[in-house]
Order: C-alpha cells, then structure tokens, then sequence
C-alpha cells in the first residue's frame, strides 16, 4: 500500500488559496480523516489526491512515485461520493461485477470478490434484488463495495454519510469502521461531522482556512487541542475560552475568577492570554469544597444521553459545564465549581496551546 | 405569568384519502420558546403552512393573540417567519434582504433602519450588511435569513427547522443566538424541528408531534422525565430510547430479554419497555437487572460515546463517558455483562402505546 505524500500544495481559485502551501503524509494502511467546516479546503485537497483537481503549485506521491498530472484512471485508487454512484435498473451483485469486468480476472475470481464484498458489507441477501429495492443507505453500501471489490490501494470517501437518512446512518456507520478494520488500504475520508472524524478514523487532520491545523488521533485531537480552533470544532459544545479579562499572572503563577488554586506555568507564564476547560470538566457541587468557586445556574438544556448542559455565570464570567441527568440543578440556583489544573489548556495570544 | 400567543384548537387537513393533521392541539405562549418535534413524515410542514395561512384547514381553528385567524389571509395574521432553507436574494444586499418584509407593508425609512439595527445587534451581522449574499458563508447567510424573519417587529415567529443541513458547529453557534435572542424579544418562538438534539437544546417547553396530532406538550424536564406514551417516549431524546417487548402477568414483566418486577395499573398484557440509555449501566452493578450483551460499535461524540451493543438480536444503546471508555477497556466485538436500572423502566401498553407503569427500584 502506499503512503500519500503532498510536498507544498497550493490550489487557487482566483484569488483564492483553498489549499495553502501542504505538506503532510497521510500514511498507509490506515484511516486519516481530513475535518473541517465548510470552505476550509478539505474536498479540494482530496480531489487533488484523486486527481480531480491539478494543484496550482506543489507535487503529490504516492510513496516516492510523482503523480500530481497523473490522470485519475491510471492512479488505482477507489472513490465514494455523497450520492452513491450505482447503475440504476441492474442487480446488486451485476453493480458490484461491473468494475471487475475491466481488470482481467476469471470468472471464478470475480465471483469470489463480489461475494466477499458482500459478506463484509454485511448485503449478501441482497445479492439478486435490483437497485431501485434498496434504501440509500444500502445503495451507499453498494457504492462502497464497487470502489473496494477492485482492491485499489487508495480508497477515498466524500462525505459518504451526509446524504443518508438519519435511521441508515448508524448501520453504514457500523459497516464502515467494520470495513475500514478489516482492509489494509490507505483510507482518506472528508467530513465535516466531527463524530463521524473521531468514531472512524486513525488520525483526524483538521482544517481551517486551507492549511492543516493539528493533524492527530481522535483522543489526542480532543484532549489536547493544538489551538483554540482545534478546542471549538472538537465537542459539543466546544471547549470554553476564559479571556485574558478573567486571568491574573503573578510571576509564574495564573488565576482565573473560574478557580480557585493557582496554575503554574513557569517560563511561559506571560504569554498566557486565554485558557481552554471542556464542559465536562467542570465539577458541580452543592457545597463549597476545595478550591471550589462561587457560580449561578442562568441557563439549562438537555443532551446527549439526558445530561444536563448548564450555562454558569462568574460574575462576568459565562461558562457551560455538563452534569449527569440525576444532578441537574435549577435556574437561578448557586452552586459550587471546580476543575483539576490538568484539564486547563493554556493558549497564547494568537490562539496556540502553550 | 406567560399567556397565550397562538392557540390551536383541532386542526384537521387531509389530502385526498390521506389524512395528516388530525384533531391537532395546542398552545404557545408568549416568553416561551416551544418546540414541536417529530419524526419525518408526521406533518410538520404542513402543520406550518396551515398556521402561517399558506394553505386551508380542513377543521378547526387557528388563534393568535385571541383572534380567530383561522380564515384570515398570511398577511393579516402578523406572524414571523423563518424558513427551512436561506433563499436569500442574491440581487439585493443584506441589509436590502433584512428589510424586504418591511418593503413589502410599505414601512417607513426610519422603521426599515430601526429594524435593521435591531436585528443586526441581535444577531451580530452589524459587519454585514453592505455585503452581498454571494459574498456570505452558510453560516452567515442562515444568520441574515433568521434576522429577515426578525424584522417583523412582532411577538410571535414560527421558526421551519430553520438549522436543517447546516454544518455540526454553526448550528451549535445559531442555536446559542436563537436561545438568547428568545430570551432578550420575550416573545413566543414556536420552533419545529425532526432533530431530537435541537429540541432538548432549545426548549423551554416540548411538543411531541406523532401521527398527526400533539400528543404530549409540557416543560422540557417534565416530558423527558416521563412520557406519557411511546412515541413521546422515542421521539424527544438522543440516543433514541432502548424498546423491548413483552408481557406482564402478576406486577412481573417479561421478555426474551429480561425480566423486572413493575408497578402498572390493569391486569395482563403484552407490553413494551421503554429504556433511556442512561438507564443502562455497564457491568455487574447492585440493584440492577444483569444482560449479557456485545459490544458492535462505539460512536465518539467527543465528551461521551454511545455504545451500540446486541442482546440476542436486540439492539441496546447506552451513553458512557471518557472515563468510562478508558477504565473499562472496551472495544468493539467485546462480550460483556450490561445492567437495566428498574427504576428507568417505563412501560407502554402493547396496542394503545399509552404509558400503563414502571420498573420497580431493588430495595
């Protein structure tokens, strides 16, 4: 299989760089996910790997072999898109022969391969039913059997889940990370859902503004976010800021009206002007405790899993914090916080984790 | 003390032989922001178009500020409207587009501007207005379309599932904005929405939209504490609820699955077991009903993952954090046991799908 690597790729449009200046390796035999809003360059960069696009400047390998005007056919790679491309009027297991028929197998192998395909994508039983039967969630799967049957080394996926029904998505989910465990390819996948990024891939490579900000894998990406980007896109809700309005330095030592225990930053002290807590983080309590500060619920929500989001205020201070469903507290009530020094990420002025 | 903005009394419409609205209640009161939330297909759209006077009602009434509209034309009704999709207009500029149904009643200069700064304030687009549409990202053309619907200086806006396909993060910021701009009008937002997700995020109060009617409406807490039927139960909430069938015979419920010592009111019956996903625990814990049970995918959520996991060919979600991730070492494919809490057993009845009891706590 072959690592993919893009030595300064720039692509423009007009007079603007929706790719800018990348060099990054995505590494074989694995998941990279490449995450991001929309417009931040993530589908150009993957056309340009799939040869879709030609980069306005920088070179793109596969391994060591050059292939940035190498045109799409002859790059053996597989591509999915949003909207499963299939042949309307044709049987499932026909779907799945076509891009065989072009490979010089025998009969016996091609046969072989669809019936793989099939069992791993969990669609045997459906071998003989025509297109037009299935929901677009197995259509997806469908699509993605065709660009796997051909083994390509490369795999690529483009927003595969967007377009499906909400009752498909979690079985085409399942099937994907069942798929992507057991193949060996190098597999790079745009999205711009930050759970399909951290449920499916190896490593996440956020974008933003057309450079790779952090590239990681899903817990190091979210516990230790390498900007105050990385903290918002990561989580539901992002992480809190704690402006420099709200933080004291004193020699080494940080305070914020949202602890109470001094934070100990040494050299880098002076440079902190924001600090980063996940919601999650946040302690809740009823009573005063250990380095516990003074907070007023202003605002509650449910979510995921019935837990409460609370919004708190610190004076001028707002925060969330989120707490289990039996200890959700009221609006208007005090209560006391805390969060452990570990869980506080310090950034500096232009937004970078110190 | 909050009173009622829009009030609607058995709203009925079919098309042909199709009946989607029947015998349709409720009420949205003013300094609330309520939420209809149902499934796809269960008629929201048309339940908007009939309110906003886009279209007939085949019975009932529609009232709002105590004035039956129900015949009344869209114009007259005085109500705000925020659509599904951004159809900004590309030729006029943003502050032209935030303006433009004040255009249409034949406003004022000085009214249009006032509205303007009103809504730019609110939505902080202040930096906008002189941009074209084309010149805006998703995000700020959704935010340019919620400010056209606020411009309408009124005190009731029906909001069309107004965050539908847009990107994960702007909708966590625009939900933020709406809640607060709720807060600052204190007017009555009537929202509806398929997303379970948005309809705990942004209620004050919940209404549960199933096959044509509401059928439950109270505080948020209240309704996700206790459904009063299935529906309710399956329809707010997210990871759905966990749904077992079964039977009750003599205060014990019993399925393939399990079995649990429940308080209902009636004799024997087949049954279902509506079970949230943090009524599900992993491994042995007291006071609980063990399952055996494998694990078949873990969905990162970031703070949390939900826990996919199959009981003799019965799908089981659960909700774990981090921590628990991490401490219990789990991965997919894994055998493990999973414990029901009785006490976040609610039970249906089989037929009628109305709520009939609950799991009985271990002493």
């Amino acid at each position: 299989m072959y690592d993919i690597n893009l030595k300064n790729v720039t692509k423009s449009f007009g007079s603007l760089n929706a790719v800018n200046d990348i060099t990054f390796t995505i590494p074989k035999s694995s998941v990279t996910v490449l995450l991001g809003p929309s417009g931040c360059g993530k589908t150009t960069l993957m056309r340009m790997i799939a040869g879709l696009e030609v980069p306005t400047s920088g070179n793109i390998f596969f391994d060591d072999i050059e292939v940035t005007r190498v045109p799409t056919k002859r790059r053996n790679l597989g591509m999915v898109f949003q909207y499963p491309v299939i042949y309307r009027g044709t049987s499932v297991k026909r779907n799945l022969e076509l891009p065989l028929l072009t490979e010089k197998l025998s009969k016996e192998e091609i046969s072989k391969r669809v019936h793989d395909v099939a069992d791993l994508l969990g669609i045997s039983g459906d071998l003989n039913k025509m297109v037009e039967e299935l929901d677009n969630g197995t259509r997806q799967k469908i699509a993605v059997g065709r660009a796997i049957a051909r083994q390509p080394q490369i795999i690529l996926f483009d927003e595969p889940i967007t377009n499906i029904d909400i009752t498909a998505k979690l079985e085409l989910k399942r099937s994907l990370k069942e798929v992507f465990s057991r193949l060996s390819q190098t597999i790079v996948y745009v999205t711009h859902d930050q759970t399909e990024a951290m449920t499916l891939a190896d490593q996440i490579a956020l974008m933003q503004d057309g450079v790779i900000t952090q590239c990681a894998p899903p817990k190091e990406i979210y516990e230790r976010p390498k900007s105050q980007f990385a903290g918002w896109f990561l989580g539901n809700p992002g992480i809190n800021f704690i402006e420099k309005e709200h933080i004291s330095q004193t020699g080494s030592g940080i305070t914020s009206s949202l602890f109470s225990q001094t934070l100990e930053a040494g050299s880098m002290a002076s440079k902190v002007k924001v600090l980063g807590v996940r919601a999650e983080a946040i302690e809740v309590h009823t009573k005063q405790t250990a380095h516990s500060r003074a907070a007023r619920v202003v605002r509650k929500s449910l979510g995921i899993g019935g837990q409460y989001l609370l919004d708190l205020e610190y004076g001028s201070l707002k925060v969330k914090a989120r707490v289990p469903h039996q200890r959700g507290r009221e609006i208007g009530e005090n209560v006391w916080t805390s969060v452990n020094s570990s869980d506080i990420i310090m950034f500096d002025e232009n937004g970078a984790a110190l | 003390m909050s009173s009622s903005a829009l009030e609607v009394k058995g709203l009925s419409k079919s098309y042909g032989d199709k009946s989607v609205l029947r015998d349709l209640s409720f009420t949205a009161a003013l300094n609330d922001f309520s939420v209809i939330c149902g499934k796809p297909g269960n008629g929201k759209s048309v339940l908007v178009r009939t309110i906003m006077g886009l279209e007939d009602v085949d019975a009932g009434q529609i009232i709002v500020r105590g004035q039956d509209v129900t015949d009344a034309d869209s114009g007259s009704r005085d109500i705000g409207y925020i659509p599904q999709s951004f159809a900004l207009y590309p030729h006029f500029s943003v502050r032209k587009n935030i303006e433009y149904p004040l255009t249409l009643i034949k406003a004022s200069k000085e009214a249009k501007t006032e509205a303007v700064d009103r809504v730019s304030e609110l939505l902080k687009i202040g930096d906008l207005l002189e941009k074209m549409p084309v010149q805006l990202s998703g995000g700020q053309k959704q935010r340019v379309a919620i400010a056209r619907g606020l411009s309408k200086a009124t005190d009731v806006y029906v909001l069309d599932d107004p965050l539908v396909g847009l990107d994960f993060k702007l909708r966590e910021r625009l939900i933020e904005d709406l809640r607060l701009t709720q807060e600052k009008l204190k007017v009555a937002f009537l929202y509806i929405t398929s997303d379970p997700l948005e309809a705990l995020q942004l209620a004050k109060t919940v209404l549960i939209l199933a096959d044509g009617k509401i059928i439950q409406q109270g505080a948020l807490a209240d309704v996700y504490d206790a459904p009063s039927s299935l529906p309710s139960m399956t329809t707010l909430g997210f990871p759905e609820a966990n749904v077992i069938p079964g039977k009750i015979q003599s205060s014990n419920f019993t399925s393939e699955i399990f079995e649990a010592v429940v308080d209902v009111t009636g004799g024997s019956t087949a049954a279902i077991a509506g079970i949230r996903p943090e009524g599900i625990l992993i491994g042995k814990h007291p006071g609980t009903i063990a399952v055996s049970a494998t694990l078949t995918l873990l969905e990162n959520l970031g703070s949390e993952f939900a826990a996919y996991l199959d009981v003799k060919g019965t799908q089981f979600i659960t909700v774990l954090s981090r921590t628990d991730i991490e401490g219990l070492k789990l991965i997919e494919s894994k055998n493990l046991t999973i414990s029901i809490k009785p006490e976040a057993i609610t039970l249906f009845d089989f037929d009628s799908k109305k709520k009939i009891g609950t799991g009985v706590a271990h002493v």
